[in-house]
């Protein structure tokens, strides 16, 4: 007896929303469980969860604005994925693009107002840009694995980044490691001002759709695609691989390094190690949970900003520990996984 | 006497497409059973169903009068039904005999190597197949790999083995040598079914079941057939084996090979010092068996591999070094041997592998973006035109069968290229109808004045199509024949490496 996995020939759509509601029911099931377990009301918990994530207008502005950088680095994600090229660094070009916007203002000061704003977000991008760009330069002249670079690049940022800030960019009048706070006059505007939602959120979205449309659009994008799928005959047929290479790291970095400028602007409004909460990897799961498409990264980024909020949400009506909420979150995140699998092969239950 | 295995109206449909619509034959203990018909007859997935990968759709399969019930190639094994893929899956790092014994009962539930191994040998000896076991993957030629399939099956108890088209990476030689092993087989009662495109396979077997549009039009006793037949059968109409070549003025030299040096992926030297040049309205064939550098020299040519030495003249001017889009944009054309490898992106549909090395230019993009409605309409013309069976321009290339799959190839590279084309093997795993049509269209871009440099391993391709012939080996050019005056013995010699068979006929 034995289970064993057989490639689909072809996923239907039809399965795939079958697959997806089946792992949802199922998470919830398990959830249940846990919060039964613990002693919590399942009912008011699951409620809590679901009020604290889109309850209202407020709360969904909050949502979005807790989805807004994940966005980002799930578009970091699929650019670099679709090419095959591993980038595990959105996290460090994140970083680096937080550090090259912030570093301009410290250049600028306040006094630009509004008008410093497109040069702040230009700033981002091309710091994060630079950032990956390095390590797809470092595997297309060098043969470096980008896996390696651009992880061992996640640590040397964050060295820097807290040499930085017990150094030169530190706020004197503060215990912690922390720049002092951005003046409001640069901080990004809100949308909604009552939900705390700034502008990053429709720069986010507006990036989605940029790379919806450069992605299946454009010839890059069809480059970009057919080194990730063949990168041989891509070769054969003119396709200069390694330049598209260092071309999908860069574009990939000034994503994250978006993510990071919107996180120092718009929500902390200075520079510390706080303006990421991992999303750098948060943003490989979303991807590979949207399947590389950048519609369904937008989608999949607000669920997860949801599950943060509504986790807090719960945590507050129920007592329950917060262990409790990560545990639910893995164990979702666990059951979509699976059902992303699932999608691509079937499972064979056989008797031999 | 009871058929080994029965195949009864067997249906097997992909989505809309129907691949064996009530498919029925037998296969008798001891006999080779060949499988014909045109690219994407079905031959594969008939094969496949038996194999257990696939499940058909309706009708039954019967193994030794029990029905089998397949579902897995786990299945099949058990009953004794072995197959051995035209891609070897093999790990190259590892030795025959631990490809042999991975993933067989002999790994379960403690594996016995000795034991095993003696039992390989005796297999090998009993089939004369004779192979160092400890010998890694990598360091044997493709004719041993495919032996260590066949140990495999043998090993695993197969009493019917599926060979899908085992002939056509192997040199004459080796061909020769498995249909040795074949009738070894069969003489012990074992059965064989054999998929090729070859006749010269095709004509070696006891019975040949014909498929022609996933249909079984007839099963034939070997011995009570002709090549011409058989070819009807499986096309519907007569083809022309042979092709007719009209006289044609060569012109001015278009590709000039000088003394051209290069290396394979691991360092070894592949090209060793190459002297070769195509005129205007001329095709060039160059003989060989595979693996002796035309790979290499290809790459070479279109860019794509780094020389070592000696130049390529491109219509006079300097190519040697230059990157594969600009050779390309200077009116190079290749079409590969490894079609999926080298030729498609298999995960991309029929339009968009039409467009590639295209991709950034008018009308297929405009201001950075593509256009679909021109790219759609440059495919349907294609499709119309090359007769590309495919339910439509957005199928993806990887379910189309070897012969559509060339075709798309051929559609794009004949579309783009102005002044030379490069063919290799261009003929390989295609079935006659798809070969004469390419010929034809050869024979026509030689009378439009391209240059024609073609590789091949079928010396009767070369002598119905080329005007000269070189002959390839171990990196060296090593004779060269005007199509008139070219001797098959000579060649075949000089192909095989002996050098002072050709010197006396040289021609300039
Ligand atoms: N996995 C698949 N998905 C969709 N269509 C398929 C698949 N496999 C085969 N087909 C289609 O089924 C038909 C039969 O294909 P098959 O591979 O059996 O042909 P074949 O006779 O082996 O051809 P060839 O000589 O080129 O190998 C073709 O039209 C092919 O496009
Ligand atoms: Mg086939």
């Amino acid at each position: 007896m034995g289970l064993r996995l057989e490639p689909r020939l072809a996923p239907s759509a039809r399965w795939q929303a079958v697959s997806v509601a089946v792992a949802l029911l199922a998470a919830l099931a398990v959830s249940a469980l846990l919060l039964e377990s613990a002693g919590t009301d399942v009912g008011v918990a699951f409620a809590a969860i679901l009020d604290g994530a889109f309850g209202g207008l407020r709360t969904t502005a909050k949502t979005l604005a807790k989805a807004t950088p994940m966005i980002l680095t799930g578009l970091a994600i699929t650019v670099a994925f679709r090419a095959k090229v591993w980038n595990i660094g959105a996290e460090g070009q994140l970083f680096a693009g937080a550090m090259a916007s912030y570093w301009l203002y410290t250049l600028t000061g306040p006094a630009l107002g509004m008008a410093l704003l497109p040069l702040l977000f230009a700033a981002g991008f091309v710091g994060g840009g630079l950032y990956g760009g390095l390590a797809g330069w470092l595997r297309s002249a060098f043969r470096v694995n980008e896996v390696l670079t651009t992880v061992m690049l996640n640590y040397v940022i964050l060295y820097l980044l807290s040499f930085l800030l017990v150094g030169p960019w530190r706020d004197q009048s503060s215990f912690y490691q922390q720049s002092e706070r951005i003046d409001r006059a640069a901080w990004l505007p809100d949308l909604w001002a009552p939900g705390k939602l700034h502008l990053g959120f429709l720069v986010a979205i507006l990036a989605a759709v940029a790379i919806h449309v450069v992605m299946n659009r454009s010839w890059f994008g069809y480059e970009v695609k057919a080194v990730g799928l063949n990168a041989r005959a891509a070769r054969f047929k003119g396709i200069n691989v390694e330049r598209t290479a260092v071309a999908v790291m860069v574009l990939s970095g000034g994503l994250a390094g978006l993510a990071g400028m919107i996180q120092v602007f718009g929500v902390n409004h200075r520079l510390e190690s706080d303006i990421s909460l991992g999303f750098g990897f948060t943003g490989i799961i979303i991807a590979v949970l949207a399947m590389l498409r950048p519609g369904w990264v937008v989608f999949v980024a607000i669920l997860f900003g949801g599950f943060e909020n509504g986790g807090i949400k719960m945590q507050v009506a129920t007592g329950a520990p917060s262990a409790i909420v990560s545990a639910i979150e893995a164990i979702t995140l666990l059951f979509f996984l699976t059902a992303a699998a699932l999608t691509r092969f079937r499972i064979v239950w056989r008797s031999t | 006497m009871q058929p080994f295995l029965k195949v009864d109206q067997v249906t097997k449909r992909f989505h809309k497409v129907v691949a064996n619509d009530r498919v029925s034959f037998d296969v008798m203990p001891g006999e080779i059973h060949c499988l014909l018909g045109e690219n994407g007859a079905g031959k594969s997935t008939i094969a496949e169903c038996i194999y257990g990968f696939y499940k058909p759709d309706e009708g039954t399969i019967t193994v030794q009068g029990n029905p089998a019930g397949l579902t897995s190639p786990r299945d099949a094994i058990a009953r004794g039904i072995g197959m051995v893929h035209q891609h070897f899956v093999l790990v190259s790092s590892m030795t025959v005999l631990e490809n042999i014994v991975i993933g067989t009962d002999a790994a379960r539930p403690i594996l016995d190597l000795k034991a095993a191994a003696a039992r390989i040998r005796e297999i090998g000896r009993r089939y004369d197949v004779d192979i160092d076991l400890e010998a890694r993957i990598w360091q044997l030629p493709v004719g041993q790999q495919q032996w260590v399939e066949i140990l495999k099956a043998l090993f695993q108890g197969a009493r019917l083995l599926i060979m899908d088209e085992p002939t056509a990476v192997l040199t004459p030689q080796e061909a020769r040598r498995l249909f040795q092993i074949f009738r070894e087989m069969t003489a012990d009662g074992l059965s064989v079914i054999l998929i090729s495109h070859k006749f010269d396979d095709v004509m070696q077997s006891d019975r040949v079941t014909v498929l022609r549009r996933a249909k079984v039009i007839g099963t034939v006793n070997t011995r009570e057939t002709t090549k011409e037949a058989l070819t009807n059968m499986m096309v519907g109409r007569s083809v022309e084996l042979r092709v007719k070549r009209d006289e044609h003025p060569r012109g001015a030299p278009v590709l000039e090979v000088r003394d051209l040096r290069a290396a394979n992926d691991f360092g070894t030297e592949k090209l060793s010092g190459i002297d070769l040049t195509v005129h205007r309205g001329e095709i060039v064939g160059i003989a060989g068996v595979a693996g002796n550098g035309q790979g290499e020299l290809f790459e070479a040519l279109i860019g794509a591999r780094k020389t070592r030495g000696g130049s390529i003249r491109l219509d006079g001017a300097d190519i040697t070094g230059r990157s594969p889009a600009e050779i390309q944009r200077m009116g190079m054309g290749y079409i590969p041997d490894d079609r999926f490898a080298d030729g498609l992106v298999g995960d991309y549909d029929i339009q968009s592998n039409l467009i590639l090395g295209h991709h950034r230019r008018e009308p297929f993009a405009r201001r950075g973006l593509l256009q679909f409605r021109a790219i759609r309409d440059f495919a349907r013309k294609a499709i119309e035109e090359l007769e590309i069976k495919a339910p439509s321009e957005t199928t993806r290339t990887r379910s189309l069968s070897g012969g559509n799959a060339q075709k798309v190839i051929v559609a794009r590279e004949f579309a783009q290229a102005t002044k030379v084309i490069l063919a290799n093997q261009p003929s390989r795993g295609l079935d006659v109808g798809v070969i004469e049509y390419m010929h034809e269209r050869l024979l026509e871009k030689r009378r439009n004045d391209f240059g024609i440099l073609l590789a091949s391993e079928e010396l009767d391709e070369l002598l119905g199509l080329a005007d000269r012939i070189v002959v390839i080996f171990k990196g060296r050019i090593l004779g060269e024949f005007a199509a008139g005056t070219a001797d098959i013995e000579r060649i075949g010699l000089l192909m095989a490496g002996q050098e002072t068979a050709g010197k006396a006929e040289e021609i300039s």
